[in-house]
């Protein structure tokens, strides 16, 4: 390939310094600015936390919000709703789109039928959250198709119980994203050598048993790396709770990001909320620590 | 060779089943929900659901009359493109930077950056309400310009460097035997070659973006910057309760740019987001 | 749902289509400059604020309402009250409206009257409808709001007025001869006075009631239903919803607000006033878990085995939403389900339902409900007081909330002149019961701290709705945390920023009176 014509100018030579610098100028601007917007969040929460926040009043109360939250029920719950919502909805739609890469990956066809599956993906979250809340509790869609099926004779009332009102949002998540984590892995699936594929076929192998012992282990960087992306997604699930039940029944489905948005704008407890949102963090670090920073090694080899 | 032959066209007929299955799962909601934009208020919310309503466009009335439709439009279409923008601006170099360089921390730096996508709009939410309530920006486009950037900042550096890896070496080595300054090489052979990342880049950042919620409804307050995502919120308080044709359009108004936007990307889209991971 | 707080103003008080009819502006007259010189003839502006011109067309049309009025001109201040003395008084200032983000356009076009009638210049201060509440406070806590009047749910009265944010009207209400004994005693008291200061005019005046399918439970009950005796106890209501809940078809027995936060508080508080429920001792005492409270809370429960699905969720909308889109056979809640259920662009069971007198509970009282509503206030801080008190007696005018109320827009009036008006009644279904029972309304006192507190005790109704806890844990974890809130709000040993001696005479109206059937 030819290089492009460039300007042959002299110019000055650049000092090694400059040389050794010039990366970290490159990154600068960018580390900057997300610096400003994370760090500085950070210390304010950190911050207001240590107060009891009434509006402009602000009562010095130490580690006062943080007893509250370590002993307020709502906030545990939040934290094991956010995590058995999340690890649910995050298995099956791996599953999912794990089982639809391995049937679609190997036909010509789907090129042109990928964009049905990408859709649910373009809507708005909230607007997913609608189409899901109107499916499931006002219009009640899905009991009359199961009805009509003769699935079930009655409505369900799918707010009435823990498990069916989780399993609604977990149907609206994993409706809108499992074409992500899809189009990942056909991609990554395609991607793979073809050749060894054509060698295993050549014995005799079938294409569930290479896809098993083959394809998958082969894809397992890429899996890795869409999870965690998708799994960090989750955990902060606001917008299905916001729109579809706002925590209900009892707050069984009550996530972290939804607590916190209720003590600080709808309680108007600022100080309480920063608490909770620091306690978030710090768990957050810890699992970026330990569980991505390994993913994000592995997956790079 | 015939056993081989049958067991897959057994396959196929599976295949098929399954994909055309998950095909219907992801039409039908859409197909139904685009009939809710359409019809009566009355018919939306029936004792028994209605799957043949009269067609009305009663819905579109009252969003064009009622409400200005066309200002979250805007307000959507700026914050976003804004935050593309900042996006690349500040993304591009740095993904220079950890594509082609060798120094200390790049692996910190880089999974810094990365892990800036973690930060849970919760976590983040009353600070950041509280700081942009101090300097006046709330209830701008421009705050919503600056989250959304630093929400995707970090994909769209990851997305734009997995394409920067694949240009060979020798290449920008041969550039710079020839003199060039490696801002000109960025300038002039990495941003062409990997144009098709930085645009896909730009896309998925964009769908992103104008997907967020959680900030937007606490930052926007009036027309003045609600954007589509939160201007849904708009037609489920008033005094005529949740209006739902209104909301179904609404959200096909922001759907179908999205939608075209996607299919002219669509054969780079899953590279994007594979991010490198995968060769080809 | 109705999750952003634009659910508690969930009037949107000047709404398009509300103040002022679906044809928009006033037709001939122009927008002059606010000169004295300029402005028209006071009686060509009042002619204009009429029936034909201010309720819907499609609804004129439907009921043949003819340009009488729907209320009595003696009562209607705009009509009484000396504009000429205003104009020279107060012509040419200006006064500062917060007003619901949503709500600006059509607030704009129902003020502009004022401006004409008065000469006082309305500036619009838009808030985000779900902010109004910390936003409100945020500016009466600077010390200097950025606006002079301001409309809001009235459970927030008790915030805004116990830290003085508030200015008193009375002087006001004396001088420009503001009807106040034309409000029901209810909201009077309620929405309006403050430690015996008047601080606000009520402005949309809530009650809930108790409305019926007529197609559903006439078969059930044998034969058409009788406003008195045909539910007479909650136990015949849960009977007949239980009945009904079996009718299939996709109805379901009742609907209820039974949702987190406030929604299910609202339910609660409705069925156990008729047990003779009260919220506080007169030491400030939270008494929620007494006999009448679990009564009420277990009559609730036993209804919700019979409410539609989703009950655990409903909030005003969801409810509104299935009531009139003929989902229940019965329905709790606010009075404009009786009057928006006539209406054929919003309603499938038009002429299919009822508004009945309220079911009462044995050992209880008779005690409808008087729940949520709104009022409006002049802020302490304001450079003019008197003027945006009259800009607020403008807009709380008989005429126009009577014309509200026949426009169906969740607007709704609380004088004792509209409710009784025989030709608004023609076109307002429960407006008879409503107007009867008003007199013996219950109510919850107005605290600072009461948002706060009517969230978390129905955030623990709500678990005891879904089977989570029972009756006893909800109301006992509601009524501590009713304590911690109160004390937070400076509520201790017995005496707080609100005193119960002035607040005692609003809790319930109907004490010793006779029923009203």
């Amino acid at each position: 390939m030819a290089t492009p014509n460039l300007r042959k100018a002299p110019r000055p030579r650049r000092s090694p310094i400059m040389r050794r610098a010039f990366p970290y100028l490159l990154l600068a601007p960018a580390v900057i600015y997300l610096l400003a917007i994370t760090l500085y969040p950070g210390v304010f929460a950190i911050y207001q936390s240590l107060f009891v926040v009434r509006f402009t009043s602000w009562t010095w109360t130490g580690l006062g919000n943080y007893q509250g939250i370590l002993q307020d029920r709502e906030f545990w719950a939040a934290l094991w709703n956010t995590f058995v919502i999340g690890a649910i909805a995050l298995s099956v739609q791996t599953f999912l789109a794990l089982t639809l890469a391995y049937f679609a990956y190997r036909d010509p066809f789907i090129r042109g039928w990928r964009i049905v599956y990408l859709m649910p993906m373009l809507f708005m979250p909230s607007a997913v959250a609608f189409i899901w809340k109107l499916a499931f509790n006002d219009g009640r869609v899905i009991s009359d198709i199961l009805m009509r099926l003769g699935l079930i004779e009655r409505n369900v009332d799918w707010l009435a119980s823990i498990p069916l009102a989780r399993m609604t949002l977990i149907v609206a998540d994993v409706w809108q994203w499992t074409p992500f984590l899809f189009i990942i892995f056909v991609a990554a699936l395609q991607g793979q050598d073809q050749e060894i594929e054509e060698a295993a076929r050549l014995d005799g192998a079938s294409w569930p048993k290479i896809f098993w012992n083959i394809s998958l282990p082969m894809m397992r960087p890429v899996i890795v790396v869409a999870v965690t992306i998708r799994g960090i997604d989750i955990t902060t699930m606001f917008a299905n709770v916001f729109v579809m039940t706002q925590g209900t029944p009892g707050g069984a489905t009550e996530t972290m990001s939804y607590f916190i948005y209720r003590q600080g704008f709808r309680m108007f407890n600022f100080g309480y909320a920063s608490a909770a949102s620091v306690l978030m963090l710090i768990l957050t670090i810890i699992i970026a620590q330990t569980v991505v920073k390994r993913a994000f090694r592995s997956g790079k080899n | 060779m015939a056993q081989v032959r049958k067991r897959r066209s057994d396959g196929r007929l599976l295949r098929y089943l399954i994909l055309g299955t998950w095909a219907l799962v992801c039409l039908l909601p859409i197909l139904w929900f685009l009939s809710i934009g359409f019809r009566p208020r009355t018919e939306v919310i029936t004792p028994q659901p209605i799957y043949w309503p009269t067609f009305s466009l009663d819905a579109w009335r009252l969003l064009t009359s009622d409400w200005p439709i066309a200002l979250y439009l805007r307000n959507s279409v700026v914050a976003v493109a804004g935050s593309v923008v900042i996006d690349l601006i500040l993304g591009i170099p740095a993904a220079y930077a950890l594509s082609r360089y060798e120094f200390r921390g790049r692996d910190d730096i880089g999974f810094f950056i990365l892990s800036t996508r973690m930060m849970a709009p919760a976590i983040v939410a009353v600070p950041i309400f509280f700081l942009f309530k101090e300097i006046g920006l709330l209830d701008s486009v421009w705050a919503l310009m600056l989250i959304y950037a630093a929400i995707n900042l970090s994909l769209v550096t990851w997305i734009i460097r997995s394409y920067m890896l694949d240009i060979p070496k020798e290449l920008e080595d041969a550039a710079r035997t020839d003199g060039a300054s490696d801002l000109t090489i960025l300038r002039e052979i990495v941003i062409p070659i990997c144009l098709p990342g930085i645009i896909t880049a730009a896309v998925i950042a964009a769908i992103f973006a104008i997907n967020e919620f959680l900030f937007t409804l606490l930052i926007a307050s009036t027309s003045r910057a609600y954007t589509m995502s939160v201007a849904l919120a708009n037609f489920t308080g008033g005094s005529d309760g949740i209006i739902y044709n209104a909301i179904a359009l609404v959200s096909f108004i922001a759907f179908v740019p999205i939608l075209i936007l996607v299919i002219l990307i669509q054969k780079h889209l899953s590279r994007g987001l594979t991010m490198g991971a995968v060769k080809g | 749902m109705t999750t952003r707080l634009t659910g508690l103003s969930r009037r949107s008080f000047l709404r398009s289509g509300a103040a002022i009819g679906a044809a928009a502006s006033l037709p001939g007259l122009a927008m002059p400059a606010l000169a004295q010189s300029g402005l028209p003839d006071v009686q060509s502006v009042l002619d204009q604020i009429t029936v034909d011109k201010y309720v819907r067309e499609d609804y004129r049309k439907l009921y043949s309402m003819s340009n009488e009025p729907l209320w009595d001109p003696a009562k209607d201040w705009i009509r009484t009250v000396d504009w000429e003395k205003v104009r020279t008084e107060l012509g040419g200032t200006t006064v500062r409206f917060a007003i619901g983000a949503a709500d600006q356009e059509s607030a704009a076009e129902g003020l502009k009257p004022f401006e004409l009638l008065s000469g006082i210049k309305v500036e619009l201060v838009p808030i985000p409808d779900d902010s109004i509440y910390d936003k409100a406070i945020a500016e009466f806590i600077s010390g200097n709001a950025s606006f002079d009047a301001l409309q809001f749910f009235s459970a927030w009265l008790g915030d805004f007025a116990a830290p003085g944010f508030l200015a008193p009207l009375d002087e006001f209400a004396a001088k420009w001869n503001l009807p106040l004994d034309d409000f029901y005693d209810t909201y009077r008291l309620n929405y309006g006075y403050v430690n015996g200061q008047l601080v606000g005019i009520p402005f949309d005046c809530d009650i809930q009631m108790v409305h019926l399918r007529k197609s559903k439970m006439e078969q059930i009950l044998g034969g058409p239903i009788d406003l008195v005796t045909s539910v007479p106890t909650y136990e015949e209501l849960i009977r007949i919803t239980a009945e009904a809940n079996k009718l299939g078809g996709g109805v379901a027995g009742i609907g209820m607000l039974g949702a987190r936060g406030f929604w299910s508080t609202y339910t609660w508080e409705h069925v156990a006033a008729q047990a003779g429920m009260m919220l506080f001792d007169d030491q400030w005492n939270p008494t929620l878990n007494t006999d009448a409270g679990m009564m009420g809370l277990e009559t609730v429960l036993a209804l919700s085995k019979n409410a539609i699905e989703g009950v655990s969720g409903a909030g005003w909308g969801e409810n509104r939403a299935a009531w009139l889109g003929g989902q229940v056979a019965a329905n709790i809640s606010w009075q404009d389900s009786g009057t928006q259920a006539m209406r054929p662009d919003q309603s499938q069971i038009v002429g299919d339902f009822v508004t009945i007198y309220e079911p009462r509970i044995a050992g209880g009282v008779f005690a409808p409900p008087n729940i949520a509503g709104s009022t409006s206030v002049v802020t302490s801080t304001s450079q003019n007081k008197e003027g945006a008190f009259l800009m607020l007696a403008f807009l709380t005018t008989a005429s126009i909330m009577a014309m509200n109320e026949a426009n169906a827009n969740g607007v709704a009036p609380g004088y004792k002149s509209v409710l009784g008006n025989e030709r608004l009644r023609a076109v307002s279904q429960p407006m008879k019961v409503w107007a009867a029972s008003l007199e013996h309304a219950w109510c919850s006192p107005r605290l600072p701290g009461m948002f706060e507190m009517e969230q978390a005790l129905g955030n623990e109704i709500n678990r005891a709705i879904t089977g989570q806890i029972t009756a006893k844990e909800a109301l006992d974890n509601g009524q501590a945390a009713w304590k911690s809130i109160m004390e937070k709000n400076g509520f201790k040993g017995g005496s707080g920023p609100i005193n119960y001696a002035d607040v005692a005479p609003g809790l319930y109206v109907g004490a010793g009176k006779a029923l009203p059937f």
